[in-house]
């Protein structure tokens, strides 16, 4: 009975030399970094050093001696040794919360939740107890040791007080009372030339050390701020990161009463708290940050690379002239160079920082209209006229070569879009007019660009077939072209035959399609739309086209403008409100942002840059910095909220959770719990998350909501909200969906029963192999236990007979024989056929399995008992076998199965217990977690999952 | 989902308004007083965290006519209520235990109870440390003023290390019990423990001292809690004891989870 993989929040950070110490709960784990083309991170060791507490604090001086505390305990080691394996790995303690710790000369200076400083002699660990007489409760704290051997204790009590008293002298230098609230942050520079605290009122306060007084406070944090820490090199610079997840770089300039914010990373974690972090502006130039999440990140302390030309600029370089409503029309970004049209018909070439005229003929015809786009790998822009005419201008060689393509096919009709694509070799040109009797012309080139073939397309016969983009499957000869209304067209090249699909989600424009995999008759497509959903899809094609939606979801964050699959991760960007962004969506973290003022501009994404047009006739050219491998993540979490519920699939493949953050997550087991998918259907508080069988799963949450998702397994498990139950006809945000339980009666069928927060039990048929709500949706029965919250329910079937059994919040177990109520007319319970008080209070868990001709049943509760009942068929007597009344300390959470006779529970006291029922209940085993809430559990043949504020999981020996 | 929106669905809350409770909390007093009969006979309370009041409303409505004595203490500002005597103060302060001992003047409480609950953080350990220092502070003050045979009552929230208070509660009261008022939803971890019988301990003499944490007060008290070892050794698994839970109000009583 051991832990294997755990996830929770990350409570201490440290930036030492090439090393980022994390106190990873009670784990220390080490990274290192390594300079190469990028900066990589590798975690070089990982042990847990405290048996039950948290590493809230980590101390190292310049020779690597180190401190790790937290609560009660510290330890003190040297990391040369650790990194050896020779460590020695002590635990001690003292009886008080320990605030912070620091090394002076040869003694550990403790710093308790009272304000005392425990002197520690570190060679015979003999100490003093020292104090300034105020011994105020204390949330946080920390020593200075400056280098004239000065120790300043800075102290933050519960209300609004920061005091910093000399170690040496005893007394008490300062008491600053300019915050409201309780402190959170309190640190003195190492020059002790400034002071800087943070409290519950959200500012950050700069203060000077020799007279006290504040001489800056900064604003911007949405909620509680968490840490502060000085720069090394620039002590009037500070790193704060909080409970709104956010990570801000602040300097004081002097004689500004306002902190100025340098620079902000919104979302560096999910869900709330940043609970550690730290700075390094001297060698790596970064800051990490740790979250309740679990996760670890990195982020680029670098300056942002931008340069701006103004059309004034590029006159001046030029000797363009340029009217004055001219503006920067459209521009593409080939290997070495950006090529730009301005409104005038003028082409400039940018490259080595300067701008040269590029001559051609006819200018005139990109007057008033045109696109620019190109294939940089083979350094061809091709520019569109109104009448459809394609001047292509080849980089080849150091002397451009331009040349026109004359239209010979759109008559009078004016282009309005230009689509390219490059596969295998081949490049492809699409030009798209408004009157939907003229084909899309679609020209095929070779690497030479030499013109291969022209296919003429009819378009779809509907009004406005807007194009967006397209892609060419070269395995299947197929064309697949993207629209509005979520709308897409798929061709055969090969027979021009086309098929339409239309509304494959609700949203307006799909602004990207992409090829995922490619094989023969079947490709699957990422389609992205506008709105925010992004759908995973397959094309297939037996005599018509067939369109399969495998995987849909929405973002929160904002607009999707494009995105792209690198190495299984997907990448998506786009606008929110003022900001560009791009996302990494697989593991949920912000690679860049840009302020550039919102999608209404001219923008073009190239792979290390982001080029838009401010004001219309200035062109931004910004730098994405790729410094990091993984884009600065060093490890991968889960959840930033509580865990509500956890479930595995049938076939041991994929973890599930449902969380306080209203997001259900999907992860693949495979070496620790790999996050897939955040999904965002629900917007209410999750409560429970089960797999109905092989391929579908369902959630349930307040103000109703219960989802039934479609998992489709593949190299990556893909999911799609497949159907939601309707909510009653009164709307009401606080009912909640507590639990359900389901049977398969045929191939996706299933008899499902719904329990709710007032006492509301509906059971329905569910034929989830129909097409529409109507047929696959039928309430059988909708009727209420009493008016108390029921929690629990399970459904059994033997012999013909069918029962429904809950638990509820009065402590009660209660069973009805439903056997007749399950055909499709609204029926009522009637009679109860057991109806027996099991716990004082509610039925937190409840756990029912075969056992000999009948069940078993267990049942834990906020009373701390466990009850093991025996259930007789086929009259359901109900027999309770095993009792036991302090089963734990606190309430009992969940029951997981984990062997005939064996079952493991959960409970908010933190330990997990594995009991056998086998004449008489015994606790076979008992185990601290280090999971916080500790809220519910699953079980895979061995295997537990266990979730609160974070998740983790354990294998069961000798079963 | 909003704090106002949960307060809203549920009926005590509707029910203290038209009753004229300034809180909820009102009822699970009053239902832990139904199971234990914690007003029989007292005049002389302590309400600490007694802000906004609905406690000391029970209480001074129960006590009436009695000449009690109610003190009633809180961070917060109260509204003041007859026969009440309110202090705002830090109860985690020696200062603010010697200000109530000084009010008493010598005279022994009959009852001590505290509703505290600090602002939480998010930080588990950090939050149960900080509820656990309320509770120590508030038996501080018990330890120095209730009379042999009192009442403590207090606000816990069960998580980890419950069982190590239960266990130094049980050697300085005769009963110690784990209640959860129906009154108190069933999905959080609040419950109150319930300590009847006060017993001083025997050979150790309370006595508040400006200079000494909670921590160093009761360490000659020997309620199995541990101090510090020499070279700060990890102690042994300090005594832990399973305190025995009682729900309490009726069974029919509104159930505080539910929806209506
Ligand atoms: C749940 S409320 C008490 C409600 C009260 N029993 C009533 O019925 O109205 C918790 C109170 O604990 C108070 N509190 C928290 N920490 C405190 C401390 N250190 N000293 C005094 N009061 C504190 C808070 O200010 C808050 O008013």
């Amino acid at each position: 009975f051991a832990p294997l993989h755990h996830y929770g929040p990350v409570t201490a950070l440290k930036i030492y030399k090439n090393y980022v110490l994390a106190g990873y709960g009670p784990i220390l784990k080490i990274y290192q970094m390594t300079q190469g083309d990028l900066l990589d991170v590798a975690e070089v060791f990982c042990k847990q050093v405290f048996s039950r507490n948290k590493i809230h604090h980590i101390e190292i001086t310049s020779q690597g001696r180190l401190c790790l505390s937290g609560a009660r305990s510290f330890m003190v080691l040297d990391l040369e040794e650790v990194l050896q394996g020779k460590g020695n790995f002590k635990e001690r303690a003292i009886n008080e919360w320990i605030v912070t710790c620091a090394f002076y000369e040869n003694w550990l200076l403790i710093l308790n939740s009272h304000n005392v400083v425990y002197k520690v002699d570190l060679a015979s660990f003999e100490f003093d107890k020292v104090h300034c007489q105020e011994k105020s409760i204390l949330y946080s704290g920390s020593i200075q040791v400056l280098d004239n051997g000065t120790v300043y204790v800075a102290a933050g009590t519960v209300m609004s007080g920061v005091i910093i008293w000399d170690l040496h002298s005893r007394k008490i230098v300062h008491n600053l009372t300019d915050h409201e609230g309780s402190i959170f942050g309190v640190k003195v520079d190492k020059t002790g030339k400034y002071i800087v605290s943070c409290s519950d009122d959200r500012s950050i306060k700069l203060y000077d050390f020799a007279s006290g007084t504040v001489l800056a406070t900064g604003w911007g944090h949405g909620s509680r701020i968490w840490t502060l820490e000085f720069f090394k090199g620039d002590n009037v610079k500070i790193m704060s990161t909080g409970e709104d997840c956010s990570l801000r770089l602040w300097q004081y300039q002097e004689g500004n009463s306002q902190l100025v914010q340098l620079e902000m990373v919104e979302n560096c974690h999910s869900g709330k708290h940043i609970w550690s972090g730290d700075v390094d502006d001297l060698e790596y130039q970064v800051c990490v940050t740790g979250g309740a999440d679990g996760r670890i990140k990195l982020h680029d302390l670098n300056k942002v690379n931008r340069t701006e030309y103004s059309l004034q600029e590029i006159s001046s370089q030029t000797g363009l002239v340029f009217g004055k409503k001219d503006f920067i029309r459209d521009y593409f970004e080939l290997k070495d160079r950006l090529i730009v049209l301005i409104s005038n018909g003028d082409l400039v070439e940018y490259s080595d920082n300067s701008f040269k005229t590029i001559a051609f003929n006819d200018q005139h015809k990109l007057k008033d209209f045109a696109i620019v786009k190109g294939f940089s790998d083979i350094n061809i822009v091709i520019i569109a006229a109104r009448n459809g005419d394609l001047l292509i201008a080849d980089f080849t060689s150091d002397l451009p070569q331009l040349s026109w393509i004359q239209d010979e096919y759109l008559g009078s009709n004016k282009l309005t879009n230009l689509l390219v694509y490059s596969t295998d070799n081949k490049y492809y040109v699409l030009v798209d007019v408004p009157n939907p009797n003229i084909p899309f012309i679609l020209r095929e080139f070779d690497s030479s660009f030499n013109l291969v073939n022209v296919t003429q397309l009819s378009q779809p016969n509907q009004t406005s077939f807007t194009t967006t983009d397209m892609v060419v499957d070269s395995v299947n000869n197929w064309l697949v072209i993207a629209s509005r209304y979520v709308t897409i067209a798929a061709y055969d090249l090969s027979t021009t035959s086309m098929a339409l699909f239309k509304k494959l989600s609700p949203g307006d424009t799909i602004t990207s399609v992409q090829i995922i995999t490619s094989k023969t008759n079947e490709l699957a497509l990422l389609i992205l739309v506008k709105d925010g959903s992004y759908l995973y899809t397959t094309l297939t094609l037996s005599t018509t086209f067939h369109l399969d939606v495998t995987h849909a979801n929405k973002l929160t964050k904002g607009f999707i403008e494009g995105g792209y699959i690198k190495s299984n991760k997907l990448v998506l960007y786009g606008f929110k409100s003022s900001y560009f962004y791009i996302w990494n969506e697989t593991c949920q973290f912000e690679i860049m942002n840009e302020l550039c003022g919102g999608s209404h501009r001219q923008w073009k994404l190239a792979p290390s840059k982001f080029i838009y047009v401010k004001d219309k006739t200035t062109l931004v050219i910004r730098n994405i910095a790729h410094r990091f491998v993984n884009d600065g993540l060093i490890h991968l979490g889960t959840h930033g909220r509580e865990i509500r519920d956890v479930a595995v699939s049938p076939d041991g493949k994929l973890l599930v959770s449902a969380s306080e953050d209203a997001t259900i997550a999907v992860s693949q087991l495979e070496d620790g719990v790999k996050g897939i998918w955040s999904m965002n259907n629900h917007i209410s508080g999750l409560q429970r998350v089960k797999f109905l069988n092989s391929e579908y799963m369902a959630s349930s949450a307040a103000n109703e909501e219960f989802i039934i998702w479609k998992v489709t397994q593949s190299n990556i498990p893909l999911v799609k909200e497949f159907v939601r139950l309707k909510p009653s006809a009164v709307e009401n945000p606080d009912l909640r969906i507590m639990n359900f339980a389901s049977i398969e009666l045929e191939s996706n069928v299933f008899i499902l029963v719904t329990v709710y927060s007032n006492s509301n039990i509906k059971i329905w048929r569910i034929d989830l192999n129909k097409e529409h709500y109507g047929d696959m949706v039928k309430l059988l029965v909708n009727d209420f236990y009493t008016t108390c919250c029921i929690l629990n329910v399970e459904l059994l079937q033997k012999d013909d007979k069918t029962w429904l059994m809950i638990g509820a919040t009065d402590g009660y177990v209660t069973i009805w024989d439903v056997t007749s109520k399950l055909d499709p007319e609204e029926h009522k319970l009637g009679a109860s056929i057991i109806h027996q008080q099991l716990h004082q209070n509610g039925v937190k868990a409840m756990e029912v399995f075969t056992h000999q001709d009948g069940y078993r049943l267990i049942t834990g509760g906020d009373d701390n008992a466990l009850v093991v009942c025996d259930l007789q068929v086929p009259d359901l007597k109900l027999d309770i076998v095993g009792y036991e009344e302090s089963a734990a300390s606190a309430t009992i959470t969940s029951i997981s199965v984990v062997g005939e006779h064996k079952f493991v529970t959960t409970s908010v006291d933190q330990i997990v217990r594995i009991w056998e029922y086998n004449e008489g209940l015994t606790c076979l085993s008992a185990r601290y977690t280090t999971i916080a809430d500790t809220g519910c559990s699953a079980s895979m043949g061995s295997t537990i999952y266990i979730g609160g504020a974070g998740l983790s999981s354990w294998k069961v020996n000798n079963l | 989902m909003g704090k106002s929106s949960k307060d809203k669905r549920d009926l005590y809350y509707r029910r203290a308004k038209e009753e004229g409770w300034r809180a909820r909390s009102a009822f699970k007093l009053l239902q832990l007083n139904q199971e234990f009969n914690l007003f029989d006979g007292i005049t002389r309370v302590v309400d600490l965290c007694a802000a906004p009041g609905s406690w000391s409303q029970v209480l001074s409505r129960e006590l009436q006519g009695k000449n009690a004595k109610i003190v009633a203490v809180d961070l917060q500002p109260m509204t003041p209520i007859d026969g009440v005597t309110t202090i705002q103060a830090d109860i985690t302060h020696p200062n603010t235990l010697q200000t109530i001992l000084d009010i008493f003047a010598g005279e022994q409480a009959d009852f001590v109870c505290s509703d505290g609950a600090p602002d939480v953080t998010g930080l588990h350990d950090l939050d149960e440390y900080i509820q656990a220092q309320l509770i120590l502070s508030a038996l501080q003050l018990t330890t120095c003023l209730l009379k042999p045979g009192g009442t403590f009552v207090a606000k816990i929230f069960r998580g980890r290390d419950i069982d190590l208070l239960y266990s130094q509660l049980s050697y300085l009261f005769e009963r110690v019990i784990c209640a959860k008022p129906r009154a108190s939803r069933g999905t959080s971890l609040e419950a109150f423990i319930v300590c009847l019988g006060y017993k001083p301990r025997p050979g150790w003499n309370p006595k508040l001292d400006l200079q000494t944490s909670t921590e160093e007060f009761f360490e000659g008290a020997d309620i199995g809690k541990a101090g510090n070892l020499e070279h700060f050794e990890l102690p042994d698994d300090e005594e832990r004891k399973i305190a025995k839970f009682v729900a309490c109000g009726d069974i029919n009583d509104v159930d505080s989870d539910a929806t209506y």
